[in-house]
């Protein structure tokens, strides 16, 4: 059965592994000029305020060469490989059967539907897992030096091609190819579907479901209303809308808020003649909040957390992996056609 | 003795649609069966019932005396349109075949695919329909099932083509003694290689035995005009016609006919066949695909 596998699937398994080598030989290539640059300019091994001047200088020297470029090409491909996984790996694997009719003609030897799908689901997966999971992990040792110097390992996109997560991702992505073929079992419409699912799956996951998982932390201060970060003023209703800075480093930020002393969201109204388009300037309008005795509200992740939430993360996705793949295999032991 | 196939008040239905119907049937083992049928007669369902890729929706079905299930080593299918993995080569299918079939008999695939002829280098996509049927009666037949079904195997073979493939499939029951269940809407083909027929019209069983029997028990009887007819007990009428001086009939009768006011003739296997189909009120078209 492992070797039928193997045959069947060693176009794509190939063509796909050749890929991520690919993206192996361009981390392990800029790996010397990253950490070289890391120390050079002081990043490793900083502290305190020194670190933060590091941290530009570093970023501004990653912008002339290959390392910028490499690391956004690697982590685009890391957010497209769960796709890949699922639209020609896991959609094809039962609808074609189903769809040339070769279903009948495996289903005649001496295998039973179910190993046959356990073994392919099996293969595939942990196939795809691991590819995902190599070239994640790799990127997450190779990458460290720009995630310290800009703190924003926690936000979702770089969240999303770090750590253990792409395992989980590339693995849900196949099952959920395979699930998608076998109930509709015809190829293209399996494919089309299945990115749908899974584009759907990498959406809902960072604004619906990490921060389910994560233990927010909620802090409020008093408004810096001199920096605001936004700041808006509607001339009908004398409607002001301020947002404080967000200077967090290191966290995700869930939501940044204004609110009045009795804990309502602030909205105004200003009179026109401070903050409207009469009073030339913002900064009347700036003082004029600073007297209202407004706070600052922000709930965010603290980038603390980053590694206990790739961990839920991860087996939040292989947990709906396998519930899937159990779904499959009862589905084909129980109807066929 | 468990028969090849036994079959009680057996239906299939798919979703409105009654593909088979209260299908009831002993076949012995031993026997090259040949089910007959026009296309859409259920033919399919009952082998695909009978190999396990169907479960039925009522009734109870036993191959070799066990309910089958898809997966068994004693069951060998080829499907209609013998489907291979066109991507792969010939000898990729038997190395297929024997990765999954404790029972794999190497040294007979090998040997059979030297005797038809086909290279094993070649990708299966590239055979032509007869050496694909040839590569799917290998695969089928080296896994050494106690009972081979092969759904209409020659209906997209060309005329030498299908004697080929036929004649592959009649060395094989002769060496192996394997029960084989054949349908083909084609009498013809069947005629040369079966020892036991089933009719299978509008998802109905209209009748099955050993082919001797049919052939020595059916007699034509033509005689001067009577409606309606009575040819004695004993005696089942399969089809009737009439023109205004004389009533033709083809009867079962297990007795001789004695009555003297009838001409009775011996008829052919194909004629009973056609008598069953459109006495069973099928439609004058389907006897006419019959008889292609």
């Amino acid at each position: 059965m492992i070797w039928l596998t193997w045959r069947q699937y060693r176009t794509p398994a190939l063509s796909t592994g050749g890929l991520l080598l690919l993206f192996l030989l361009a981390l392990a290539a800029t790996w010397t000029r990253i950490t070289d640059l890391a120390r050079s300019t002081g990043l490793t091994g900083c502290s305190g305020t020194a670190c933060d001047r590091a941290a530009t200088t570093f970023l501004q020297e990653l912008d002339t060469g290959p390392v910028g470029p490499v690391y956004v090409t690697v982590a685009v491909a890391l957010l497209l490989l769960p796709a890949l996984f699922g639209t020609f790996w896991g959609a094809p694997l039962v609808a074609r059967e189903l769809e040339t009719g070769t279903y009948r003609l495996i289903f005649s030897q001496t295998v039973s539907r179910g190993r046959w799908l356990l073994v392919k689901l099996l293969v595939g997966g942990a196939s795809a897992a691991f590819g995902a999971g190599l070239v994640a992990l790799l990127l997450t040792r190779w990458a460290a030096p720009i995630d310290t110097a800009r703190g924003d390992r926690i936000s979702p996109l770089t969240f999303a091609v770090h750590g253990v997560v792409p395992i989980g991702y590339a693995a849900l992505a196949f099952v959920i190819g395979v699930t998608a073929g076998l109930l509709l079992r015809r190829i293209v419409p399996a494919m089309a579907v299945t990115l749908l699912l899974v584009a759907a799956v990498q959406v809902a996951m960072p604004l619906l479901v990490r921060p389910v998982l994560a233990t927010s932390v909620t802090s409020i201060t008093a408004l810096d209303a001199a920096h605001p970060s936004r700041m808006s003023f509607d001339t009908g209703s004398g409607a002001v809308h301020v947002t404080g800075p967000a200077a967090m480093p290191n966290a995700w930020i869930l939501e940044n808020t204004t609110i009045t002393a009795d804990g309502a969201e602030f909205a105004g109204p200003a009179p026109s003649d401070v903050c409207g388009p009469e009073s030339g300037g913002p900064e009347k309008c700036q003082e004029w909040l600073a007297a209202q005795n407004l706070r600052q509200k922000v709930v965010s992740v603290p980038g603390a957390q980053f590694w206990a939430l790739q961990w839920r993360e991860l087996g939040l996705l292989l947990a709906a992996a396998v519930a899937l793949a159990l779904c499959c295999l009862w589905r084909i032991r129980r109807k066929l056609a | 003795m468990t028969g090849a196939l036994i079959a009680e008040g057996l239906t299939k239905r798919y979703g409105r649609r009654t593909a088979l119907a209260d299908c009831t049937l002993a076949v012995p083992a031993g026997h090259v069966v040949g089910l007959v049928g026009p296309n859409g007669a259920g033919k399919s369902t009952l082998l695909q019932l009978a190999c396990g890729l169907l479960d039925p929706t009522a009734g109870r079905i036993e191959v070799l005396g066990a309910k089958p299930v898809s997966g068994s080593p004693t069951i060998g299918f080829v499907a209609q349109d013998t489907p291979v993995y066109g991507g792969m080569t010939v000898a990729d299918h038997l190395r297929l075949g024997a990765h999954l079939n404790p029972s794999w008999d190497h040294a007979f695939a090998e040997r059979r695919i030297a005797q038809t002829g086909l290279d094993p280098a070649q990708k299966a996509g590239r055979l032509s329909g007869g050496q694909r049927a040839q590569l799917a009666l290998t695969v089928a037949a080296a896994k050494r099932p106690g009972l081979l079904l092969l759904d209409e195997p020659v209906a997209a073979l060309d005329p030498l083509a299908r004697r080929g493939f036929l004649q592959g499939l009649m060395e094989f029951t002769a060496e192996n003694g394997t029960s084989v269940i054949m349908s083909s809407h084609l009498v013809a083909d069947l005629e040369r290689v079966c020892d036991y027929l089933i009719v299978l019209v509008g998802s109905k069983v209209r009748v099955a035995g050993e082919v001797d029997d049919l052939l020595s028990s059916h007699h034509r009887l033509a005689g001067p005009r009577r409606d309606p007819v009575d040819p004695g007990s004993g005696v089942h009428v399969v089809e009737e016609s009439h023109t205004d001086r004389q009533s033709t009939l083809v009867v079962r009768s297990t007795a001789p006919i004695d009555d003297p006011s009838w001409q009775v003739d011996r008829l052919g296997l194909e004629d009973i066949v056609l008598a069953y189909m459109s006495g069973s009120g099928a439609g004058r078209d389907r006897v006419l695909e019959g008889r292609r």
